[in-house]
């Protein structure tokens, strides 16, 4: 069987996606389990106008810089078609069809490899997420 | 303090183009999660333009590997994991509505929000290999055409079954090869399109062809290095082969000659006559090598002189105490894959001569690695002394 990477992009205008990196994991307090929805990550931050960027997650800073990718990266998604059109579809016997349809094209990545710095002394888990709610990162993410 | 709806102008545009001395708040989007169905796929440059005009195809079944074609190669798909938390922030106009968000209840936040859909797990990378074509032979094997097809074919193609019988399109749909690659690969297999349908024509049938050609040669004073196309088939056809099969004969055995008028000529090739019946010899498995030779000879047409050295990748010789004996041992038989071919081959002889494991050898491509890259990788080379043949065993 095969399967047709499909394209409506048109010539060379699929939306750019935007990749942010970080070495380990972002892991997410107690409290926050389960309702991530809209919930702040971190603030982005170009303090200079070079490609320098800081990620401000909780409590730690994290430096980095945008970097293009060496070849760009694809973004597909993949769409199973379950219609009716898959009775006439013999040559899959019972799988049922699916599409590989192009949604982005991703050409840069913002890197962070170093290790965070602490912005202030407290004990606090290696990487912290803070709710997205109004005020309450306020005076920890501005820089 | 409830939380506020993202606004559609942030994404990614609003991260990669993020001003100097401005921030902008990175959160998971209201639909974060894994979306397995996200995928991505890291492609060179040059691919690109292929994959918008939509001419890229994954192919495989599911107990395969799959592999990646555009129009001419084919690429190993694999799957490269990471450690580290990518996170991917969708462009904006593409953001998935969120339902809550659509309620204008909920009030939109005053500044840019990158959100993040997925964290990706990794991305699939791709290598260029061979084709793998090795299975285009089993399918067409298994319903080659045959003499008792011929009768058929003049009772006006009956719709009988069709079973083992393989459509360009089919062909497609199976083989983990580019559209490209599959041509050459029917080509070299001398594969005809008849009624639609991509097929082998069986051995003693395309020689049943060749010797009624032959025949018909000496009876009309053709000359084997310039027959006329139009002559050739009318006869043929006469003799009850379809003008199809006929000229698939000659395609076979033979090489157009550019005669300009019109007029198509042929040249029967002396090695692919030769061979053929080399084979046709040793169809009873192996011979000693003076009678295999004198058999040979009578069978070939006059004007042709067989050669030794055209059985290069057909038969191998080897020592029986004071007698040498041939069988055939073809190349074309042999898996395409370099460390399969490589395997059986030491099995049929622990060692080898450099000459006599070139024919073997030669028709191996990998993409990025030579002959003798592969000889390196796969064999262990002595050599008795600088001027001595090179002998190669098993690593």
């Amino acid at each position: 069987m095969q399967i047709q990477l499909k394209c409506s992009c048109g010539d060379g205008s699929c939306p750019e996606w935007a990749i942010v990196e970080l070495q380990g994991v972002v892991e997410v307090q107690q409290s926050f389990q389960g309702q991530l929805q809209n919930l702040e990550i971190g603030k982005l931050c170009r303090p200079s106008s070079q490609e320098v960027y800081t990620f401000t997650v909780g409590y730690h800073e994290l430096t980095g810089s945008k970097v293009p990718l060496k070849k760009p990266f694809l973004v597909l998604k993949k769409v199973k078609l379950m219609d009716a059109e898959q009775s006439s579809n013999t040559d899959s016997a019972n799988s049922p069809k699916v599409e590989l349809e192009v949604v982005g094209i991703i050409r840069h990545r913002i890197l962070f490899k170093t290790r965070p710095k602490a912005l202030i002394s407290r004990p606090e888990p290696v990487v912290k997420a803070t709710a997205h709610a109004s005020g309450s990162i306020a005076s920890n993410s501005s820089q | 303090m409830e939380p506020c709806t993202p606004s559609v102008s942030g994404g990614a545009e609003a991260v990669l183009a993020l001003q100097e001395n401005s921030s902008i708040s990175v959160a998971y989007h209201p639909l974060y999660g894994p979306h397995d169905d996200l995928i991505l796929l890291e492609l060179d440059e040059k691919l690109l333009d292929d994959v918008i005009h939509q001419r890229v195809f994954l192919r495989g079944h599911p107990d395969e590997n799959a592999v990646l074609c555009t129009q001419s190669k084919t690429y190993a798909v694999k799957f490269v994991g990471t450690s580290n938390s990518v996170l991917l922030i969708p462009s904006s106009n593409q953001v998935p509505e969120d339902e809550a968000s659509q309620d204008g209840n909920q009030k939109k936040c005053d500044h840019d929000v990158a959100s993040v859909i997925k964290s990706a797990p990794g991305h699939l990378e791709l290598v260029e290999i061979a084709p793998k074509l090795d299975k285009l032979k089993l399918l067409l094997s298994e319903n080659p055409y045959k003499l008792e097809d011929v009768s058929a074919m003049e009772m006006e193609e009956i719709e009988t079954e069709k079973i083992g019988l393989y459509r360009w399109h089919d062909l497609v749909n199976e083989m983990q090869a580019s559209e490209e690659e599959l041509k050459s690969g029917l080509k070299a297999l001398s594969a005809v399109e008849i009624g639609g349908y991509w097929r082998l024509v069986d051995e003693s049938c395309i020689g049943m062809i060749l010797k009624m050609l032959l025949h018909n040669s000496v009876l009309n004073d053709w000359m084997l290095s310039a027959l006329d196309e139009d002559e050739v088939l009318h006869v043929l056809e006469a003799d009850g082969f379809p003008r199809m099969i006929a000229h698939h004969c000659l395609s076979v055995f033979g090489d157009k000659v550019d005669k300009g008028e019109g007029r198509c000529v042929w040249r029967l090739n002396e090695r692919r006559v030769c061979v053929h019946y080399a084979r046709d010899v040793l169809r009873e498995g192996k011979m000693r090598i003076d009678n295999f030779i004198d058999e040979w000879k009578k069978r070939v047409p006059e004007e042709m002189v067989a050669n030794f050295h055209m059985l290069d990748g057909e038969v191998l010789k080897e020592k029986l105490g004071v007698e040498t004996w041939v069988r055939p041992f073809r190349v074309s038989s042999l898996p395409s894959d370099p460390s399969e071919r490589f395997s059986i081959l030491f099995k049929e002889r622990p060692k080898w001569d450099g000459r006599d494991l070139e024919p073997y050898i030669r028709d191996l491509s990998v993409p990025g690695l030579s002959l003798e890259g592969l000889l390196l990788k796969f064999t262990r080379r002595v050599q008795s002394s600088p001027e001595a043949e090179p002998v190669f065993s098993a690593r």
